[in-house]
C-alpha cells in the first residue's frame, strides 16, 4: 500500500484504536510543548501568574504541576 | 581535573550522560557512571563482568528502583499524528532551531523558583541546549574520589579503574546499592580492581 492510501485509510479509519492512539500522541506532544515552554518562560522571568493567565489556567495549577519539577535525584540518594 | 582521565575515562563520564538521557532521568548518578563503566573493554569493565555484573541487569534494577522517565514521543507517535494531520518531524524541527537539538525529547530541568533575598537578582538566562545533564553530588564524589585513589595508588592518570575504586569508596550511591543487592562485596571488588591493576602493571 503506498504512503498516501495509508495515510488516507488511517485518517478515515472508524476503528477506536487508531483514533484514541492518535489522542494519546497528541497528549504526549502537550505535554512536551508545556514543559519546555513554561521552563523557557520561568527562565526569562515571567511569573506564575503570567504563564497562567497565558495558558488560560489557574496560578495554582500551572503551580503544581510546574514548580515541583525539580532535576530528578535531588530527592534520591543516587 | 579532567585533564588527567584517560581517554576511555573520559567517554565513562560522556558515556553517563548518554545512559541517564536514554533512561529518560534528569540526572547524572552514581547508577550511569557503573552502566557507563560496564560498556567497553576496561580494567574496570573487565573486573565487574567478572563479578557477573551485567550492563543489562544493572539497568532492570535501576528502572526497578527509580523507574523511567515520561515516555518520549516516539515512533508510534509520530505515524499516529500523521494520521491526524500532524507532521511531527516538522514540529520538531521548528522547536529545535529556536531550543537547540533534541529540545522536545529531553527532560526539561526547572530552576528552583528563587525565593527571598534572591528573588529580585536578575535571573541567569541558561542556554537553550538541554543536552547536559547535571551530575548528583553524589556521582561528583565518586569522580572526586577517582583523582584521591589515583593519587593514593601513585598514578599520574585517571582511568575506569579509578573511577571504579571511586563508586565502591563512595560506597552509599544507587551503584553501590545495587552492586551489593546483587550479592557482591565491596571490598572484594576492591581487592579485584587492585589484583587487575598489579597484573596489568
Amino acid at each position: 500500500m503506498s504512503e498516501a492510501t495509508e495515510l488516507a485509510a488511517a485518517a478515515s479509519s472508524t476503528d477506536p484504536r487508531v483514533g484514541l492512539r492518535a489522542v494519546l500522541a497528541l497528549r504526549r506532544l502537550l505535554e512536551s510543548l508545556e514543559t519546555l515552554q513554561v521552563d523557557n518562560a520561568r527562565r526569562q522571568g515571567w511569573s506564575w501568574q503570567e504563564i497562567a493567565d497565558a495558558l488560560e489556567v489557574t496560578r495554582q495549577g500551572v503551580h503544581k504541576k510546574h514548580a515541583g519539577r525539580r532535576p530528578a535525584g535531588t530527592r534520591r540518594e543516587a | 581535573m579532567f585533564e588527567r582521565f584517560t581517554k576511555p575515562a573520559r567517554d565513562v563520564v560522556i558515556g553517563a550522560q548518554t545512559e541517564a538521557r536514554e533512561l529518560r532521568h534528569r540526572h547524572v548518578g552514581t547508577e550511569h557512571l557503573l552502566l557507563a563503566l560496564l560498556r567497553g573493554d576496561s580494567i574496570a569493565c573487565t573486573v565487574l563482568r567478572d563479578a557477573g555484573v551485567h550492563p543489562e541487569q544493572v539497568s532492570a534494577d535501576v528502572q526497578a528502583r527509580v523507574g523511567a522517565g515520561p515516555d518520549p514521543l516516539g515512533q508510534a507517535d509520530a505515524e499516529a499524528l500523521r494520521s491526524i494531520g500532524i507532521d511531527l518531524d516538522a514540529i520538531r524541527s521548528k522547536i529545535e532551531e529556536t531550543f537547540g537539538e533534541g529540545a522536545l525529547d529531553q527532560p526539561h530541568v526547572c530552576e528552583e523558583p528563587r525565593r527571598g533575598l534572591f528573588r529580585r537578582q536578575p535571573r541567569h538566562v541558561h542556554s537553550a541546549s538541554p543536552r547536559h545533564l547535571p551530575f548528583t553530588p553524589r556521582a561528583k564524589k565518586v569522580l572526586e574520589l577517582s583523582l584521591r585513589e589515583a593519587l593514593h595508588l601513585k598514578h599520574s592518570y585517571i582511568g575506569t579503574e579509578h573511577i571504579l575504586l571511586g563508586l565502591i569508596r563512595e560506597g552509599e550511591g544507587l551503584a553501590a546499592k545495587v552492586l551489593t543487592d546483587a550479592g557482591l562485596s565491596l571490598d572484594e571488588l576492591r581487592t579485584h580492581v587492585l589484583d587487575a591493576l598489579d597484573r596489568a602493571a
